[in-house]
């Protein structure tokens, strides 16, 4: 039932050409303090969520620190074995994929511009290692390959010689975006990319990477905590809380018109550059839940202005129409009519 | 800025013609450069700018908490009768945490992670009460705690500080400040770490606060979003240099200088998608501080710049009334044209 509206999609889309990406009521259990079979007590830090990505679209996947976007993220990329529910690259099952073929579709950038790069090789060794380990080119027109991707990636040649130290956050970034492009993947998988830049930075790291995707017909997934960023950046956007999508849909409707009580408090949360106007009133509890004890019935209950009785002990099922999803008894009419 | 206020709202901090310098192997790094500003009670001002532009080093001085290497000198860094530029070290430690309070970015930094919260909560509180009790410092520690919103504030006592989250953490770092009694409070990039929901309500609680104690607070931040949602006063700090400064209607109604202008186009505005076009950017980055500088720092990066600004110093001005900017143009020009350098203010 989970993923009505996202099963849906692969069968309409697969006619013309396999999802790019696609995950079906993916989890993620950590066991925390003792072993598993010890009986560590189980954290659902992603709990069954069904996603897919078109080629060349940008699905933004929001929400607050620890809902479970990198794990998720870590996941699609291979870093880490789902606990279960399955992943689909290309319309291909990942765990069929092998892994140099993998690693050429679908390419990382993080967050961190300064620990994700290894502060031991200059830039030109960093951009170029991917195509090293994939054995493409001569090792001339690897050099010349280097050498066009840091134009296009708006880094000066003769920082092809310079090691990351040396280097702004941004340029560290334009570096991590030239390594991850490389190898021409399909599919760019951004955690956070522009979280530790400044606006400007941001702005030019955005930029770029609308230009490339237009360029090289890239899909990205795209994980932000910020929706403004978001809602410029994404055609679809899936909103996390506590391990589980809660809503999503394309982009301008779900910020013109937020359904689920805390994306709408997420909305309210952006702090626009308008003097006068004060601190928006978000309408939002401040107990930050448990994941090791997560809420009965909807997760969001205790936290959630418009929570009723039936909230603290049903969970909420997960309606879909046409390309949204939204969890939350508000919207169910079975729900309004009990 | 003007002496006609009434004593009442007189200003807690002034700073005027602040400097720091900062010896690196290449040379004096000029991390801070006549920097001057004020604040009153309950007031709210609002240090922003891009990362390395001397916001953390303005607060550092301010607190003088500059690393050895730095140098701090000002015509006056007046603060309730005293010149913080000149005290003594003991008498500035009976200010520090006392009579100004700090928050910073990452409260782990500030927080001892071997004390249970409630233990260094009292210390805070016994150090600047002589012959206070241990009772009366709990007692205080629990009503804070609960009045900057820690639920179950008696049993959060016994807790470290790793049990928490950022956001209580944050909260925490506020009972901690309030355990003396501030009158202004010095807050470097305080929800920078945390989540759009949390950051909402930190600032929330901050503006209840600054009004129930009548605080003044220095906000370091380079988002422009909490700028104007909680400025009273804005100065935009830009390589070391205060570039524009004035009231948060002035400054984001009608921003003078082309840097504050290209700061407020890079950000994504609501309805504004990739598909309708780039954002605006500034191109390349912050200039290096070391060593003499001429001309507009800005330069490098400004789309307007002219021959006159590779040269000489140029003055912080007025646009309209108590709105000043650093530029040799006339305030939100948008195409380069000098003005007469006679009728400079
Ligand atoms: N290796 C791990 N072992 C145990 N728990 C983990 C591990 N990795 C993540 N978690 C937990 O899983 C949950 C989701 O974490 P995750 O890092 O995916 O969040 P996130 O949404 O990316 O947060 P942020 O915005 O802070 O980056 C959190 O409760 C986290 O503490
Ligand atoms: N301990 C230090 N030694 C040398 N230079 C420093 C030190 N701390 C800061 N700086 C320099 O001083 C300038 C201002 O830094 P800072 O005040 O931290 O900026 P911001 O807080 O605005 O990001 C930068 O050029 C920075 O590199
Ligand atoms: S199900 Fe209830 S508690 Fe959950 S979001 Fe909807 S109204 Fe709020
Ligand atoms: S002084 Fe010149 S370079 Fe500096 S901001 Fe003004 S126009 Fe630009
Ligand atoms: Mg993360
Ligand atoms: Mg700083």
């Amino acid at each position: 039932m989970s993923a009505l509206a996202m099963k849906e999609r692969p069968q309409v889309a697969t006619a013309i050409e396999p999802l790019a990406f696609e995950t079906r009521d993916l989890s993620k259990v950590f066991h925390i303090g003792r072993k598993w079979y010890a009986g560590g007590q189980p954290l659902r830090a992603v709990d069954g969520v069904s996603l897919s990505l078109r080629r060349g679209e940008v699905l933004a996947i929001v929400g607050e620190s620890g809902c479970g976007k990198t794990t998720l993220s870590r996941m699609m990329l291979g870093l880490q074995p789902p606990s279960s529910g399955e992943i689909f690259v290309g319309g291909e099952p990942l765990t069929n994929v092998d892994r140099k073929v993998f690693a050429r579709r679908v390419q990382p950038v993080f967050q961190d511009p300064y620990s994700s790069l290894n502060p031991r090789k200059t830039i030109g060794e960093i951009i170029r290692d991917p195509l090293l380990i994939h054995n493409i080119g001569t090792a001339k027109e690897q050099v010349a390959e280097v050498e066009a991707m840091m134009e296009r990636v708006g880094l000066a040649r003769r920082q092809i010689h310079s090691y990351p130290s040396q280097l702004s956050g941004g340029q560290r970034q334009r570096v991590a975006i030239a390594r991850a492009l490389i190898i021409k993947p399909e599919i760019i998988i951004c955690d956070e990319p522009t979280s530790a830049l400044d606006v400007s930075v941001q702005a030019q790291i955005l930029n770029l990477l609308q230009s490339l995707r237009e360029q090289m017909n890239l899909t990205y997934l795209f994980i932000s905590h910020d929706l403004s960023v978001v809602e410029y950046m994404s055609d679809y956007v899936a909103v996390m809380y506590l391990g589980r999508i809660v809503e999503a849909g394309p982009t301008s409707e779900v910020m013109n018109a937020p359904r689920h009580p805390y994306t709408r408090a997420l909305m309210k949360s952006i702090l626009t550059p308008e003097p006068g106007l004060g601190l928006p009133d978000i309408h939002l509890g401040r107990g930050f839940p448990d994941p090791l004890n997560p809420p009965s019935g909807c997760r969001f209950h205790p936290r959630c202005i418009d929570a009723m009785d039936k909230c603290s002990s049903i969970v909420p099922r997960t309606l879909t129409d046409g390309e949204k999803i939204i969890e939350c008894h508000l919207h169910d009419p079975e729900m309004a009519k009990a | 800025m003007s002496g006609l206020s009434s004593s009442s709202d007189a200003p807690v901090l002034v700073v005027d013609g602040m400097n720091v310098d900062i010896a690196v192997p290449a040379g004096a790094l000029h991390a801070v450069s006549d920097v001057s500003f004020s604040v009153r009670p309950k007031e709210t001002l609002c240090l922003v700018g891009e990362s390395g532009c001397g916001k953390t080093i303005t607060s550092l001085a301010l607190m003088r908490l500059l690393p050895r290497t730095a140098t701090l000198t000002a015509r006056k860094i007046a603060f309730e009768g005293h010149d913080l530029a000149k005290i003594s070290e003991r008498a500035m430690a009976r200010l520090r945490g006392y009579r100004i309070g700090m928050i910073f970015q990452d409260p782990m930094t500030s927080l001892n992670p071997v004390y249970t919260i409630g233990n260094q909560l009292e210390e805070v509180y016994l150090r600047h009460h002589r012959g206070a009790s241990r009772k009366q410092a709990r007692e205080r520690a629990e009503y804070l705690l609960s009045r900057v919103g820690i639920i179950n504030a008696g049993q959060r006592l016994g807790q470290f500080p790793h049990q928490l989250s950022g956001g209580l953490r944050q909260r925490m770092m506020i009972a901690m400040m309030l355990m003396c009694e501030p009158a202004l409070i010095i807050a470097d990039e305080p929800t920078t770490a945390l989540d759009v929901t949390v950051q909402v309500q930190i600032l929330q609680l901050l503006r209840g606060l600054q009004d129930e104690f009548n605080m003044a607070m220095i906000l370091i931040t380079h988002n422009l979003g909490v700028v104007a949602r909680t400025a009273d006063q804005v100065a935009v700090m830009y390589a070391g240099r205060v570039v524009e400064q004035g009231s948060a209607e002035d400054v984001f109604h009608n921003p003078a200088h082309p840097y504050t202008r290209g700061l407020l186009e890079c950000m994504p505005k609501h309805g504004q998608a990739a598909s309708m076009g780039r954002l605006g950017s500034i191109p390349g980055i912050v200039p290096s501080l070391v060593g003499n500088q001429r001309g507009c720092s800005f330069r490098n990066r400004c789309s307007l710049q002219m021959p006159t600004c590779h040269e000489g110093q140029i003055d912080l001005r007025p646009a309209r009334g108590d709105h000043f900017y650093r530029c040799l143009l006339e305030p939100g020009a948008t195409k380069p044209r000098p003005v007469s350098l006679g009728s400079a203010a």
